[in-house]
């Protein structure tokens, strides 16, 4: 072993002259000034991201001194004692994200997939442009769409079809009001599917044409290359679609609001009225008085931020530890 | 081999750009085509919005007809509350006028020293929802009279008026309920005057049930508690005989986000309906925020509250009155403390506030209110400013204007539902302007 490392050769001597050229090139202001903007970026973004957990964790210190981390999952509600229930607040933002998610895996992966590879230019053309333009839209437009064209639509048609489908009419038992658990979600849904379908499609339209013809000479159909080369191919970039979807979906607040019921009840059916993190926050936060009902709100702003994080980052662990294992 | 078959790769490839290359046309056509049919319709929309040739940014709409005054503030309702971003108005610093310019306003009882006056200026405000669609109509004729004066109101809630004020962002707030006395901000001592009377109603949609619904608080708050949940029930039966109610649900809606109406119901329960109420979760406290949220559904704004009564069948929720009206809904009578069940009206409202003795920032209660034909759900709404103005030029204006809204501008709230202020409350307005003051503690008004 030992004559081993012996017969690494030494290291090449310094050849001159190319280290002061380093050097010069290094000296250069347009370098530095890249050097210095590449820093200063990164110093900057580090610091907004402390000063904003900074901020949380102070303005919502009185209500934890308060009401202890039983903040975090309380289901109690009195305006009075400027107490929230936090955990129905999670719970509804976990099922309109859920819900929201459902949508935007089946349409928009499968939009995705038809805009690259099945559908003739044509059409392909003109409504990648139209989904660009809907990703650009404004949430509170699409909240008051919902709150004026979808609820009507789903108390009168949507919801009491949905409850005469068997098996999953399990989720939509109650009456339907037309602000529901579903209502946000699907409101939701029509926010980050045109992101998902974007990136998706940039992802699937990158995969290498090799992978394409490869699945066709071994004589697989149009949706076999689908499955089998495109998606796999792109999946990176459908997931981290996802992933950036559901963080819209999850920190959602007006459009939510608009359209959820506001109801500070664990829901029992996908029907009933809800209420999430984000829907609490805005109807609560520009009436907060100073004092412990702030710290109140702030809290569930904090609660919102934590549960983004945590969902993100265990996604992201679930997906490496699925790549590696279908690696193995 | 592989140098071959990656040359046929590339000459696929690069087809696909190309072709989309030749249909970029197309997708410009069509967008074209988009952009064309939005501005075709623009001018159609135009036509709802207010004609306002004099000013450039007063956003209160022109009641020219009736349909257009209740649709603007609907639609300005729901966009600031969508948008904090409104909430945080900076005030406006009035533009000084170099002319001198005369101190006579049309209307009003207010006279100034002309010397400071400047007629032109832009004041910005926020706070309650409720008084909304009278503010817009009157800062529109206000701004008619007086051609200087342009008003941005942010209709975002009674409490974002009462926090923006004290923070000395707006120039005026506005909250259904007065700051508990003293109140202060950073600008100091702060004054508060009525500007006007409005009631609360109580307004369903039940096919079947055309009008003569009568309630009582025990009642109310069964329904809103969750207790009473057909409108059959045998409770609200008892209280109509002779009125075919329907089997149906009832479907309660309240506001998701803290308001003055809200706070009119809590307190007429917490009056009225007993231990039912009080011994809820609502407690004894009136509180603006409504404190039973698991029963029903919540909308914002009186706005998403009356949309969600007009599309759901069975539904029953609180909207300011004025609201009713233009929406067209039918409205419960509520029983009165002289026994009497009374429907909101400009008349049975105006005699809520009638009865109104004393009424001052830490009096200022009126609901169940004694007196046959008086409506248990009125109240006053409140506009907030300092006492000692900055900006002296602002502040005159700023009183010409309040001192406006409350005499002349009260034809404005007969049209709209409105109920115009009773001759004490005017005088306690006009006596509390009379303490503005400039930062030199001189008076702004002489009488």
């Amino acid at each position: 072993m030992t004559t081993l490392l012996e017969e690494v050769p030494p290291p090449l001597a310094p050849v001159p002259g190319v280290a002061e050229a380093l050097g010069r090139r290094r000296r250069r202001p347009g370098g530095r000034l890249y050097a210095a903007l590449r820093w200063g970026g990164a110093l900057v973004f580090g610091a907004v991201v402390v000063a904003l957990v900074a901020t949380l964790v102070s303005g919502s210190s009185q209500a934890f001194g308060h009401f202890g981390l039983s903040l975090l999952w309380s289901d109690h509600y009195s305006p009075a004692k400027d107490q929230y229930p936090t955990g129905v607040f999670i719970v509804g933002t976990l099922i309109t994200t859920a819900v929201a998610l459902v949508l935007a895996v089946v349409v928009g992966v499968a939009t995705a997939a038809f805009l690259s590879e099945l559908a003739p230019r044509v059409v392909a053309a003109p409504l990648s442009v139209a989904v660009d333009l809907i990703a650009a839209v404004p949430s509170i437009v699409v909240g008051l769409w919902g709150l004026l064209v979808l609820t009507p639509a789903f108390s009168h048609h949507v919801e009491p079809f949905l409850k005469t489908i068997p098996v999953l009419e399990w989720f939509f038992h109650g009456a339907a009001l037309g602000p529901s658990m579903l209502l946000a979600g699907v409101v939701l849904a029509v926010m980050i599917v045109p992101t998902v379908v974007a990136l998706s499609r940039s992802a699937m339209t990158a995969v290498a044409v090799a992978d394409r013809e490869a699945a066709r000479a071994l004589g697989a159909t149009r949706w076999q290359v689908v499955r089998t080369a495109v998606i796999p191919g792109a999946r990176t970039g459908i997931e981290a679609s996802l992933t950036l979807a559901m963080g819209r979906a999850m920190g959602e607040t007006i459009a939510v609001a608009m359209v959820i019921g506001n109801s500070y009840t664990v829901p029992h059916s996908l029907l009933a009225p809800g209420a999430t993190l984000g829907s609490a926050i805005i109807n609560n936060f520009g009436e907060a008085a100073p004092g412990l009902d702030r710290s109140s709100v702030v809290a569930l702003v904090l609660v919102l931020v934590l549960i983004t994080a945590l969902v993100n980052v265990g996604g992201q662990l679930l997906l490496r530890a699925r790549t590696r294992s279908a690696r193995r | 081999m592989v140098h071959h078959s990656e040359d046929g790769d590339r000459v696929r490839g690069s087809s696909r750009p190309g072709g989309r290359g030749l249909w970029l046309p197309l997708v410009a056509v069509g967008a074209a085509a988009v952009l064309a049919a939005a501005c075709s319709s623009t001018p159609t929309a135009a036509k709802l919005k207010p004609k306002d040739t004099t000013t450039t940014s007063t956003t209160a709409p022109a009641p020219t007809t009736t349909t257009t005054a209740a649709a603007s503030p609907s639609t300005t309702a729901a966009k600031s509350s969508a948008a904090p971003a409104t909430t945080t108005t900076v005030k406006a610093a009035a533009h000084s006028t170099t002319a001198a310019t005369s101190c006579s306003t049309s209307g009003g009882t207010l006279s100034a020293t002309c010397d400071t006056q400047s007629t032109s200026a832009t004041l910005t405000g926020a706070g309650a929802n409720s008084i909304q669609p009278f503010f817009s109509r009157v800062f529109y004729y206000f701004n008619q009279a007086d051609h200087g004066v342009n008003v941005n109101y942010s209709p975002a809630g009674s409490s974002v008026g009462v926090t923006d004020i004290e923070q000395d962002t707006v120039a005026f707030g506005d909250s259904e309920i007065p700051i508990k006395t003293p109140a202060s901000g950073t600008g100091g001592n702060i004054l508060q005057v009525p500007v006007d009377l409005g009631g609360v109603a109580l307004s369903y949609n039940v096919p079947g049930l055309s009008g003569g619904l009568k309630l009582n608080g025990p009642v109310l708050a069964g329904i809103f508690l969750g207790k009473i949940t057909k409108w059959d029930d045998a409770q609200i039966a008892a209280l109509n005989p002779g009125v075919n109610l329907p089997g149906s649900t009832i479907y309660p809606v309240h506001r998701a986000d803290s308001s003055g109406p809200g706070y009119d119901l809590d307190q007429y329960l917490i009056d009225t309906a007993g231990s039912t109420w009080t011994g809820s979760a609502a407690g004894t406290t009136a509180s603006t925020k409504w404190p039973i949220t698991n029963v029903g559904v919540g909308q914002q704004l009186n706005t998403g509250v009356a949309t969600y009564i007009q599309q759901t069948q069975g539904s029953i929720g609180y909207v300011e009155y004025a609201y009713s009206v233009q929406a067209g809904f039918t409205n419960a009578a509520l029983l009165n403390t002289a026994g009497d069940y009374v429907t909101p009206s400009q008349t049975s409202i105006a005699a809520a506030g009638a009865e109104a003795s004393g009424l001052s920032a830490t009096n200022f209660n009126i609901v169940n209110g004694a007196g046959a034909g008086t409506y248990p759900l009125a109240n006053f709404s409140w506009t907030l400013l300092y006492q000692k103005q900055a900006n002296a030029a602002q502040g005159v204006v700023l009183g010409k204007l309040v001192d406006w809204v409350t005499t002349t501008g009260q034809n404005q709230a007969k049209a709209l539902g409105y109920s115009p202020l009773p001759a004490n409350v005017v005088a306690l307005a006009h006596s509390t302007l009379l303490q503005l003051e400039n930062s030199a503690g001189k008076p702004l008004f002489s009488s």
